[in-house]
């Protein structure tokens, strides 16, 4: 094995013998071929003695996506790391500005696969307040209760994706049960499994129906005890709690300063919560806690962000609980025109989505399409946290923070 | 809407402030000079009756005319958002304060940023491109990047906003690119 012993500011050139190898067997060079367009990128790419790169991705299985990482490693330890995006990148901001107020659900639905009526909700709700409509109260809890759902599933899948970053195969086969009858449930009013494209601008565009509502009974009835099993599943094995415990720990003010949301905000001890913090849609009338972890000085650590997304699927269980008692009678969609032309102006809406805040800042010049809509996705602001909490761990620890902080690249690269 | 913090900030960044203090549904929008954001900013953050201390999004905007960065924040304080617009950036040479000092997480943001509209935020360490590739040399969210859209040129093109607006130049009947008041 060759280590890498260039001067610093030398980098490789097209020409380089050792690049023309990695080119022959198809992989990536660690070292881009072009100068550096920042200090930062310079520092970055040159290396010390005793250091060398190695690239971990774009097909990387626990990177969760197309994410490429160029690690510079000391022996086994990471001295410092450079996230690659940009391999999802489709331009969905873009698109948005030429399709109308409509067809944007659609086109923001498979950002963020995984919770993918999170995506349409933020914009939704934008676009209501561009247009000063009101939601009936039905929309609203059927909202909710859909969302609430797809929370659960998607911290179920967080769960067994943890174990498997970590080789553990079995609890991914447990998470995978509960997402599909989860998606199951919802395809019965959607019609999709995935990317459900079910809000509309002012309500939902299908009422709840039998098959739902039975599948949901039949599920609910045994949720709760289904999760506390998945829990007793991999709480207890030791491998699992001393790989996470201790490692990638970020304290209150770190978090707040590296605009983290979600899950990974309140494990390091911030109670800040968009339900609670911006109360929008029925939330207020709901009775359902903020789960914090990682109260101390030291903050929260990869166990407290396992373990705090797991006290959330308590919470959603609960909302879902009231939202089935609740649920009032009436109309599921506001009366609004085909073609919508909001007056000009602007409107910020934001939810909380599994992963943290999902906003859209939209932007109405009086046409059907909007003239700009900011998409503001959680795990790309999540993501940057990788690079602070890596350095001086070892190159195993980079799957466990990861998975902690848990990225879908869909959102990430827009 | 928070009239209280309507209040404050009236009284606390009168000299600073390029308008009014828009208030709707639960935003409260403030209108500053790009030349101001880091003080306004400083303030925001630091001042115990203000306190906002995260940075909920950062967003570039083109109107068409001159450039803006759009801020939005949270504090404990109040029940609103709050909206900073920094406004009458030129379009030939965006050029703003950067925020890593007070939010180290705004460093990917502005890079999206710079990456879409060309902004160029001064004192981020690591203003490179975050999605497209490295030699790609235009800012696609800019209103007058080309689409390629064929239906731009077909017999029908024109009927809507895209294919008007998006047309290369020297196209006979190219009408002038969007616009908006924001």
């Amino acid at each position: 094995m060759t280590t890498f012993t260039d001067p610093i500011g030398q980098h490789a050139s097209a020409d380089d013998p050792r690049i023309m190898l990695d080119n022959q067997i198809g992989a990536f060079e660690a070292v881009p071929p072009y100068p550096p367009r920042t200090e930062r990128e310079a520092e970055f790419y040159s290396l010390r003695d005793g250091e060398m790169f190695i690239n971990m991705g774009p097909q990387h299985p626990s990177t969760h996506g197309v994410l490429r990482v160029v690690l510079k490693i000391n022996g086994e330890q990471v001295v410092d790391l450079d996230p690659v995006l940009g391999y999802l990148h489709r331009g969905v901001e873009k698109l948005c500005e030429t399709s109308d107020y409509h067809h944007v659900i659609s086109q923001v639905d498979p950002l963020e696969y995984v919770s993918s009526l999170f995506n349409e909700w933020a914009p939704v709700m934008a676009f209501e307040k561009l247009l000063d409509v009101e939601v009936p109260r039905r929309a609203e809890y059927i909202r909710v209760l859909t969302g609430e759902l797809l929370r659960i599933s998607s911290h179920a899948l967080f769960q067994g994706w943890m174990a498997l970053d970590l080789g553990g195969l079995t609890p991914i086969l447990y998470s995978f049960i509960e997402r599909d009858e989860i998606v199951e449930m919802l395809a019965a009013i959607t019609g999709q499994r995935m990317l459900f494209n079910y809000f509309r601008i002012g309500g939902v565009n299908g009422d709840l129906n039998h098959e739902f509502m039975s599948r949901l009974g039949d599920w609910m009835s045994r949720a709760a005890k289904q999760h506390e099993a998945n829990i007793g599943l991999l709480n207890e094995n030791e491998i699992f709690v001393r790989r996470m415990r201790g490692i990638g720990k970020v304290d209150k003010d770190t978090a707040l300063r590296m605009a983290v949301t979600g899950p990974n905000l309140r494990a390091s001890g911030v109670a800040y919560d968009v339900r609670r913090a911006h109360p929008y849609s029925v939330y207020p009338e709901l009775d359902f806690d903020i789960p914090v972890r990682g109260r101390g000085p030291e903050g929260g650590d990869s166990l407290d962000r396992y373990l705090l997304r797991l006290d959330e699927v308590r919470e959603s269980l609960r909302i879902i609980d009231q939202c089935l008692h609740a649920m009032p009678d009436g109309p599921i969609m506001a009366r609004l025109p085909r073609l919508l032309r909001p007056r000009p102006g602007r409107a910020w809406a934001a939810v909380e989505a599994p992963r943290g805040l999902y906003g859209t800042y939209a932007i109405s010049d009086g046409t059907d399409q909007p003239f700009r809509m900011k998409i503001h996705d959680p795990s790309f602001v999540n993501l940057q946290l990788v690079g602070m909490l890596m350095r001086g761990n070892l190159i195993a620890d980079t799957m466990a923070v990861m998975a902690s902080l848990d990225p879908v690249m869909g959102g990430i690269d827009k | 809407m928070d009239r209280t913090l309507r209040a404050r900030l009236e009284k606390r960044f009168a000299d600073r402030m390029s308008g009014p203090v828009r208030q709707r549904h639960d935003t409260t929008e403030i209108r500053i000079g790009a030349a101001d954001l880091t003080e306004v900013m400083t303030a925001l953050h630091d001042e115990p009756d203000l306190e906002f201390v995260l940075l909920a999004d950062l967003a570039g905007v083109d109107t068409g005319d001159h450039m803006q960065v759009v801020y939005h924040l949270w504090s404990a304080r109040t029940p609103d958002w709050l909206r900073v617009i920094a406004d009458g950036l030129p379009r030939d040479n965006p050029r703003i304060a950067t925020l890593t000092g007070l939010w180290p997480g705004a460093e990917w943001m502005e890079r999206e940023t710079y990456d879409m509209f060309g902004i160029i935020f001064e004192g981020n360490r690591d203003l490179r491109r975050i999605y497209m590739p490295p030699d790609y040399t235009s800012f696609p969210l800019r209103k007058d990047f080309y689409l390629p859209d064929d239906a731009a040129r077909s017999p029908g093109g024109g009927v809507r906003h895209m294919e008007r607006t998006h047309v290369p130049t020297g196209t006979p009947g190219r009408v002038a690119r969007r616009t908006v008041k924001a």
